[in-house]
């Protein structure tokens, strides 16, 4: 296949938390607001001139600074972070909106108050309390908390507009990245995708990471190029899986996976676009807060939701994918010492293997994809045994008929 | 005392003959040492075929055999009103342990297959405290986890790696905290006794204890309620929300059990829970004066005990408190030693090892470092309201809040951090024995800010590896030798007991 026209150019601007992308806007007065859990609603940091950058720290090297501070125990994901904003990497941003949602990237985010690590009089932290089900009261409490923890807080450190209109606005450009997401991921649906695994993850992390008006002209540009891409004749992979997860902002990890034999067809982890990417659909009438914030607690597939329905609906939900992008089987990935997903992938690899038939693998990862040999021949060995089992149904179906 | 590890057998710990504390005190030691026994004794009488199906059938009901060496430890090297003290809450949990033993055992459908008791039992996660369930004395609150694994592993060390091994051969990392990850083992072994029309999980206290909660209720198959408390506890903007999950929970509870939530009930354990309350801060109190009457572990395992597992409830703590109380003020009046020498008040931070319980003791005994406070014991300490049902309501939430383990660890560095300082002010602390639960990710998670901290404020910090359930990773031993090597080449002090300085007990229950 043809590369994409800014492939190369997105590459290139995921290699800095501060990018091209984030300066122009501060430039233009933009507000930066860092996150880095679904359970702060991104739409509602894009409001007025606020622009939202989920928090990665590409290109890490050594952690030695953050595992002084935080142990030897904790997920390479929440030490990276500590680092770079130590070293200062995240000294652009005006906000840190958190939520206690793990106890690992609490912490970490608390440092950024501890050590007061970004100098701006006006840098303010906040967390709020999120619910682990979903129930009248409970969204009500979402609703209540993201008011006074997100919304409040930057009409009155920032002056930011916050009203209902305000957050129409936001949610109509926050939509229009979904959709264009939406198209570009179906195309990972088809017999022959016309789209890697790897290319989606570049895409769907800079709409994460960069100003949602600056990259939407690539977004829109990028989805009228792919509607004329041609696949390679010959399929380049041996079978198709979705990965199922903890954190995963490096694309080199589907790199690494789509180079030994699979392709990942659908990205429901943390920072993918399942779910992440779709709409949110405003009802006139009804309080727009409230919608939005209902929206991200019924469409979250974090393992943090303990409820009975919750738990099951993560399966349910990770079959459908299964069904919807004809993957071949799953691969669950956790992030080491990752305490959420290292419980969920172990139950959950067994009960869609048991349960549901589907063909699973269970890994467990560092926060970067160098030095990951040991990853590659597990996936290279789910790969043959996805082929193996494909060969072994071909011949079943030819033995009845 | 003097030289009480020659006492010990090589590698068991076991003692080869009783200590002796003088007639009185060895005669009074001996006396409760009976009483454990009698306790024990009677259960099973009370019970004998349940009792010994159920000893046969779950792997962690032989742990408890060893009770009597559990009380021998944690009384080790006390004397007068101390050991009394401790004797009479020690005997208290036996007493009420067994009590847990006995129903679980006439309740459990696979030893009594059709009995009647288990459709009155809820069962709750182990960290929801039992005030709530006060509401409703027709009901039968067992905690699921407490008899089979929580407590288990406090009174035998060995009984939880085989069950860590089970869920770790099932794909969990073994990187996670054991406590959950036992609990779990149990599930998958099909160890915990059957019983219940439902059960209440919770979010408390930690993410490994809400990610367990699928594995249990995989396995039990029982209608479930999740009860949630808000994590950033401290704000007035949770409360709401902390109050209407009670009121949910109250609501599940009547429509599983049939049951109406009886205020009066309610409110006349909540008297008690009060009362208990006031006892408590007077132990608080005393321990802040030159004339601590309660150290060491007996302080923080009863108070976990009776804060969860009673809650007002089970009058009998309330006696206990009673005349634990008259001893200690008349001790206190008469500024008697808590110990032989108290060379450091010492307060102990974060989640103490299961398997090592008995730590304080040793610190005691060997070094002189009384432990006036601790973690665990600090949790709440609010009264709740009789009289006024929706104040009461919200009374009962912030106490959920900082129930065990997650009043501190949860809600923010400061309920951690500058409690610490605040503790350690308190007190009149010198030294602070700050167990680093190597799982633990809410504590791993602000090492170096305690470092930073306490260097600033010149105090000896001591940090003890430790890995709360699983002693295959840091021994008892080793716990102790990392305080031995901060005496001998920090302080640079001779121990008080030089026999404690270093024994094998990695085969000891």
């Amino acid at each position: 296949m043809r590369d994409l026209k800014h492939l190369y150019y997105l590459e290139n601007l995921l290699q800095e938390a501060n990018n091209e992308l984030v300066q122009k806007a501060k430039n233009e007065g933009g507000i930066a607001l860092g996150y880095t859990c679904y359970h702060i609603p991104e739409v509602l940091l894009n409001c007025g001139n606020c622009f939202s950058v989920r928090l990665r720290a590409p290109r890490t090297g050594s952690m030695d600074i953050a595992t002084y501070y935080m142990s030897n125990f904790l997920c390479g994901y929440s030490k990276a972070i500590l680092e770079r904003a130590i070293e200062g990497g995240y000294n652009f941003l005006n906000a840190v909106l958190a939520s206690e949602t793990c106890s690992e990237i609490n912490r970490t985010l608390e440092h950024f108050e501890l050590l007061d690590l970004v100098p701006n009089e006006k840098f303010f932290l906040t967390f709020l309390d999120a619910p682990f089900k979903i129930e009248p009261h409970t969204i009500k409490h979402y609703v209540k908390q993201t008011r006074l923890k997100i919304l409040d807080m930057l009409t009155s450190v920032y002056g930011v507009d916050t009203s209902d209109e305000a957050l129409k606005k936001a949610v109509e450009e926050h939509n229009e990245v979904c959709r264009l997401m939406t198209e570009i991921g179906d195309y990972r649906k088809e017999d022959n995708p016309r789209i890697t695994g790897y290319e989606y993850h570049i895409l769907n992390l800079a709409t994460y990471c960069c100003p949602k008006s600056l990259i939407l002209p690539i977004l829109r540009e990028t989805a009228e190029e792919l509607k004329t891409r041609e696949p390679d004749l010959k399929k380049k992979f041996r079978a198709k899986i979705v990965v199922v997860g903890s954190e995963m902002d490096d694309p080199e990890f589907t790199s690494l996976i789509e180079d030994s034999g699979a392709l990942v067809v659908a990205d429901r982890y943390c920072f993918g676009a399942l779910p992440g990417r779709q709409e949110i659909k405003l009802v006139e009438g009804e309080d727009v807060l409230t919608q939005i914030c209902t929206h991200y607690l019924r469409t979250s597939q974090c393992p943090r939701f303990m409820s009975h329905e919750k738990v099951q609906e993560r399966r349910d939900y990770v079959k459908s994918l299964v069904d919807e992008y004809g993957a071949d089987g799953v691969m669950y990935e956790q992030l080491k010492f990752c305490e959420y997903w290292g419980y969920e992938r172990a139950l959950a690899s067994y009960v869609m293997n048991g349960d549901y038939g589907v063909p699973t693998a269970a890994v467990d990862r560092q926060y970067t994809a160098s030095a990951s040999g040991q990853l590659r021949t597990r996936v290279q060995a789910f790969v043959e045994s996805l082929e193996i089992k494909k060969i072994a149904k071909e011949k079943e179906a030819k033995k009845n008929g | 005392m003097a030289e009480y590890g020659k006492l010990y057998k090589e590698h068991t710990a076991i003692l080869k003959h009783r200590e002796w504390r003088g007639f009185k005190d060895t005669a009074y030691d001996y006396y409760r040492w009976l009483v454990t026994w009698k306790d024990m004794i009677k259960m099973v009488l009370k019970a004998p075929v349940s009792t010994v199906k159920g000893l046969w059938k779950y792997r962690w009901m032989c742990s408890y055999l060893s009770t009597p060496a559990f009380v021998d430890r944690h009384v080790a090297g006390l004397r007068g009103p101390h050991l009394r003290m401790a004797h009479l809450h020690y005997n208290m949990i036996v007493k009420h342990a067994t009590g847990l033993i006995h129903t679980s055992f006439v309740a459990d459908e696979k030893i009594n297959p059709g009995n009647k008791i288990s459709k009155k039992i809820v069962l709750m996660d182990e960290i929801v405290p039992n005030e709530v369930f006060s509401g409703f004395p027709n009901i039968i609150p067992i905690p699921l986890q407490t008899i089979p694994i929580f407590l288990t592993s406090m009174v035998d060390q060995q009984i939880t790696p085989p069950y860590l091994e089970v869920t770790e051969s099932f794909g969990v990392p073994a990187d996670v905290c054991p406590l959950p990850s036992a609990e779990v083992g149990v599930a998958i072994e099909d160890d915990y006794p059957k019983m219940g029309c439902c059960i209440v999980a919770s979010n408390m206290p930690c993410d490994g204890s809400i990610m367990n909660s699928s594995f249990l209720d995989r396995r039990l198959q029982l209608p479930v309620h999740l009860f949630n408390i808000p994590l950033r506890y401290k704000g007035e903007d949770v409360q709401e929300y902390a109050v209407d999950e009670i009121k949910s929970l109250i609501e599940f509870l009547e429509k599983q059990t049939g049951e109406k939530f009886d205020w009066d009930a309610f409110f006349a354990a909540m008297k008690n829970y009060n009362k208990q309350l006031d006892y408590e801060l007077q132990k608080w109190d005393v321990n802040k004066t030159p004339y601590p009457q309660m150290t060491g572990a007996a302080f923080w395992l009863y108070r976990i005990y009776y804060f969860n597992l009673s809650g007002g409830v089970d009058k009998r703590f309330l006696k206990v408190d009673e005349k634990v109380n008259k001893i200690m003020m008349k001790a206190y009046e008469k500024k008697t030693p808590v110990s032989k020498e108290m060379r450091h008040r010492t307060v102990v931070w974060s989640c103490p090892a299961n398997y090592y319980t008995s730590f304080a003791n040793w610190l005691e005994n060997c070094w002189g470092m009384n432990v006036v406070m601790d973690m665990e014991t600090m949790i709440s300490y609010l009264k709740i309201d009789t009289e006024d049902k929706e104040q009461a309501l919200k009374d009962l939430a912030k106490t959920y809040q900082r129930s065990i383990m997650r009043t501190h660890t949860k809600g923010g560095y400061a309920n951690v951090v500058d409690e610490l300082w605040r503790i350690v002010e308190e007190y009149n602390a010198d030294t602070v024995i700050m167990y680093d639960q190597i799982s633990c990710k809410g504590m791993d998670g602000l090492t170096g800010i305690f470092d930073d901290q306490a260097r600033e404020r010149n105090i000896n910090f001591i940090w003890v590896k430790q890995d709360l359930m699983d002693p295959r990773t840091i021994s008892r031993r080793d716990m102790r030798e990392q305080v031995n090597k901060y005496m001998q080449t920090v302080l640079q002090e001779e121990p008080v007991d030089p026999s404690l300085l270093d024994f094998e007990d990695d085969l000891a229950w």
